[in-house]
């Protein structure tokens, strides 16, 4: 969507389950770069609601994952920096934390890739991750819930996670994730590497913790079409700006959010491409 | 303006796959080629046969590690064990009649042969593993060497090394031994040069990169991980063998003992990895760092009133070496090479430092 | 083939093995939690019994008291080293790393030769020098109490990583990153497995120290704790007891069957030949971990 120009008015925003209420986490106007040099993304605001579930859509390099780490705090380990605007979490300004204090805060990033401990037990993943919370009978008791949302991780807790297959690795990092206890999920791109119906499978689990633990989700995806089924409204980032926010019903049905990330619209006519080409322009 | 470079434009092939594209690089080439060649003319004999003729030998050696280490990307603890095995067979050989020029490239061959068997069994393994087998090969050396006198000479273990006899003439003047030594590194330092630009080159670093990677586009990694190893340590052994012909003049095991091979690692490093031009600094600086140091403190203590005892200066060099290592890895990883580099970049395009991108 | 003699040489061999266990044990625990080999290990089991011995003759304080303090030295002597050589080269080659802790072995080594000369010093820590009679056998009492020490650390330290925090320290040593993003405080981590380190470094150079006296030799144990710890497996503590055992009776027994007959100095090239047999058959070592590697 590199030439695009959009004739509709600009996205309004859309409405959410407690709009009344503050935001679990909000973005304004965040800039990143990195090594000093490198803008990454410019201009980011967005909200989580309070037990809300926000899908963050873009194509590869857009800076979706640059937007999930200045709010974890894993830029450091990548040598980036948030130059602009701040990260607001339960209302707290959190730019100043370090990661380890975030998730004690209760904000959870499930990194892109899995990234489980390989050598390690699923069983072991889940008791490290439960470090941050303290007490034996919190991680007895988290334990119990990940199995339960997880049965398949259950039957597989005493293998070596390195050699369990895609999709039980991304179910072990959501359940490692959730033994922080956390009050905001943030998942990057869960249905990397996997088939179909394992997204679907997990992406609903993922929709029963939100509705069930009332916990916010923040779902990075690239795959718009499984992602948009989910949740309640969504943000297109691209080249680091976020350039729509709807909710997920209006950009299903939004004829550019077809063309350029569903796979197209029905009766599609390339007749039109030139005179399209000149329509279409977001960023100017 | 001191390169005169608007922009580094060929007009031909053959231009642009030159050694030394910038004009001024060429210049530079052949004046230091000159002043290498008249240094027995210029410089003191002292100076020549203390510092010049050793800074070059050590350079050659400190190229062929850099070739293992540094392009081929596979550790080396075991390199002046791999001098010492040439240096021992062109002694050994040239004592035996054997005309010099032949037991010298004897020596890097017998070097050849046991670095390939060696490398046949330490390539299996990588990184960590294939950094102790070599460690462990250098043990082994050094308790052969020492402990058989067939090879180390007898019990005081000091092998005499006859005269160096070139086309059967005896060199033994110290400009003789020096171009001697000129030539060897000179030789040396043209493979290296040529050896980026080939295949053989290429293949090199794409095993460094990722060997498994390099393997799927058809570079067989095994073979020419062992081409390196035999290519360094032909190097190693040569160079070895010249150390004692015109350097020390007899052999001992102390020569290529662990320590040494310390030595050699610590050139590389500070000279930066891979860098040709970084090993003469690397040789340089770790030659001339221990005694200019041993000096500075002598000079401190002998103003502070303190005294230090003889073993104390004795361990000195040694303490600079880990700190010269360790200060170069956490300051310019990749060493001084890299910083003539960073200068040479600056002044290509000075004064007008903003054109650079 | 004298049975009793080979008998006799296996069993002192065996209890010095389990001394060697006690330095690789030092490189496992760095290993195992930070994925660092560490290679000043030697340099640093010798560096503590120094300090032990400034301790005790420059303040005659008592042993009991010299030795703790010498370990909380040495963990702040490895902070050191971790937070600012080995922090930075987190993502390098691992070529950098190994040479890296190269580097800080030799600097170690020749600073503290250089502060208190060669000289060997003697170190007590009240083990009387008599020997103990096992039926025929001769034992020496010193090897005997370091085998009970590294057997005694070889089921705390399996304990411990059993535990939450032994569990935390494993996935520190797997995914930095990862560990972060789930709460866990890295830097704690690391802080750590370098304060166990350097208290068996202490605890190993106190041992040593008092068997063989005090000089660079201690040192010189790198190779065999290395080779240990290579042959154990590099992140298996039990390995490192196994494989101490094993090698101490091989380098003895094949020392003493060699040594007359090369006349002498046959051990470190016993130990060096195990090395290389073990990285050629399984380099993995008895009980080390397979790198997953999934392309």
């Amino acid at each position: 969507m590199q030439s695009a120009q959009s004739s509709s008015p600009p996205a309004t925003a859309a409405p959410s389950p407690s709009a009344t209420a503050a935001p679990v986490l909000s973005l304004n106007n965040v800039e990143v770069i990195y090594d000093h040099v490198s803008l990454a993304i410019k201009g980011v605001s967005l909200d989580v609601p309070q037990g809300g579930m926000v899908a963050l859509l873009g194509a590869n390099g857009a800076g979706k994952s640059t937007t999930l780490k200045s709010i974890s705090g894993l830029l450091r380990a990548e040598r980036g920096l948030v130059t602009r605007g701040e990260v607001r979490f339960m209302g707290h300004n959190i730019d100043a934390l370090a990661p380890q204090r975030r998730v004690k805060l209760g904000i959870v990033h499930v990194l892109e890739g899995r990234r489980v401990f390989e050598h390690l037990t699923p069983d072991e993943n889940l008791v490290a991750a439960s470090a941050v919370r303290g007490s034996r009978q919190d991680m007895a008791r988290n334990k119990d819930m990940v199995y339960a949302y997880f049965p398949q991780l259950h039957h597989r807790r005493a293998a070596q996670s390195g050699y369990l297959s895609g999709g039980e690795q991304q179910m072990l990092a959501i359940g490692r994730a959730l033994m922080t206890q956390p009050k905001l999920l943030m998942l990057d791109e869960p249905s990397l590497g996997l088939a179909p119906f394992l997204v679907a499978e997990i992406f609903e689990i993922v929709r029963r913790i939100n509705q069930e633990e009332g916990m916010s989700v923040l779902l990075v995806e690239q795959n718009a079409l499984a992602a948009l089924e989910v949740v309640s409204h969504g943000y297109l980032i691209e080249n680091g700006r976020i350039v729509m926010h709807d909710s997920a019903e209006a950009m299903k049905k939004n004829p550019d959010i077809q063309e350029f990330y569903l796979g197209g619209a029905k009766g599609h006519d390339f007749h039109d491409i030139k005179h399209y080409r000149r329509r279409k322009r977001w960023l100017t | 303006m001191l390169f005169r470079q608007a922009g580094i434009f060929h007009t031909d092939y053959a231009a642009a796959r030159a050694l030394f594209p910038v004009t001024a690089d060429r210049w530079m080439i052949i004046i230091l080629l000159l002043l290498a060649l008249t240094a027995p003319l210029t410089m003191s004999s002292l100076a020549l046969s203390t510092n010049m003729l050793p800074w070059l030998v050590w350079t050659s050696a400190a190229l062929g590690l850099n070739l293992i280490l540094g392009w081929a990307g596979q550790f080396h603890f075991g390199y002046a064990a791999i001098m010492g095995i040439g240096a021992y067979t062109a002694v050994h050989g040239a004592r035996n009649g054997i005309p010099w020029e032949i037991a010298v490239v004897l020596g890097g061959l017998m070097a050849t042969v046991i670095g390939i068997v060696f490398a046949f069994a330490a390539l299996r393994v990588k990184g960590l593993y294939l950094a102790l087998s070599t460690l462990a090969l250098q043990f082994v050396m050094d308790w052969v060497i020492s402990h058989v006198p067939a090879i180390s000479g007898g019990i005081q273990a000091m092998l005499q090394a006859p005269a160096l006899r070139l086309l059967g003439q005896v060199v033994a003047s110290d400009a003789g031994l020096y171009y001697v030594a000129l030539g060897w590194c000179l030789m040396v330092t043209v493979l290296m040069l040529n050896l980026r630009r080939t295949a053989l080159g290429r293949a090199l670093v794409a095993v460094r990169e990722k060997d498994f990677a390099a393997a799927v586009i058809g570079v067989h990694s095994l073979y020419y991980k062992l081409v390196a190893f035999a290519t360094s340590s032909f190097i190693g052994g040569v160079s070895g063998a010249i150390l004692i012909f015109t350097f020390y003049h007899a052999a001992t095991p102390e020569q290529f003992e662990v320590n040494v091979s310390i030595q050699l690692l610590a050139m590389v490093i500070v000279g930066g990895l891979g860098s040709i031009i970084g090993s003469y600094f690397g040789a340089a600086f770790i030659l001339l760092m221990p005694s200019l140091l041993n000096s500075l403190i002598a000079w401190l203590a002998h103003h502070m009133g303190a005294s230090l005892g003889v073993e104390a200066l004795a361990h000195i060099p040694y303490a600079v070496y880990g700190a010269l290592i360790i200060i170069f890895l956490l300051v310019e990883p990749m060493g001084l090479g890299k910083m003539y580099n960073n200068l040479r970049n600056y002044l290509l395009v000075w004064p007008f430092g903003y054109a650079r991108k | 083939m004298d049975l009793a003699l080979y008998g006799e040489l296996a069993v002192n061999g065996a209890l010095s093995g389990l001394m060697y266990s006690l330095v690789a044990m030092g490189i496992v625990l760095i290993y195992k939690s930070s994925a660092v080999p560490n290679l000043a290990q030697g340099a640093m089991t010798m560096l503590s019994a120094y300090v032990v011995l400034a301790i005790t003759s420059r303040f005659g304080a008592p042993m009991w008291v010299a030795i703790p303090l010498a370990m909380g030295t040495m963990f702040f002597v490895g902070m050191g080293i971790e937070r600012v050589a080995l922090r930075r080269l987190a993502g390098r080659p691992i070529v950098m790393i190994l040479m890296m802790t190269l580097g800080l072995d030799i600097f170690i080594r020749a600073t503290s030769m250089a502060i208190w000369g060669g000289t060997t010093r003697p170190m007590s820590i009240g083990i009387s020098a008599e020997p103990l009679f096992l039926g025929p056998l001769l034992l020496n009492r010193a090897s005997l109490v370091g085998a009970v020490v590294a057997i005694a650390l070889f089921v705390i330290f399996e304990l411990f990583f059993r535990t939450r925090m032994g569990i935390v320290l494993r996935a520190i040593a797997d995914d930095y990153t990862a560990s972060w993003s789930v709460g866990i405080s890295v830097d704690r981590g690391v802080a750590l497995s370098w304060a166990m380190s350097s208290a068996v470094a202490t605890t190993a150079g106190v041992l040593w120290g008092s068997v063989q006296g005090v000089d660079q030799s201690l040192s010189l144990l790198l190779l065999k704790g290395v080779t240990v710890a290579v042959l154990g497996g590099l992140d298996s503590i039990g390995g490192a007891i196994l494989a101490g055992v094993l090698l101490g009776i091989f380098e003895a027994v094949a020392s003493g069957y060699l040594d007359p007959l090369v006349g002498g100095g046959s051990r470190d090239l016993v130990v060096a030949a195990a090395l290389i047999l073990t990285i050629l058959i399984r380099p993995h070592g008895l009980f080390g971990r397979h790198d997953i590697e999934r392309i």
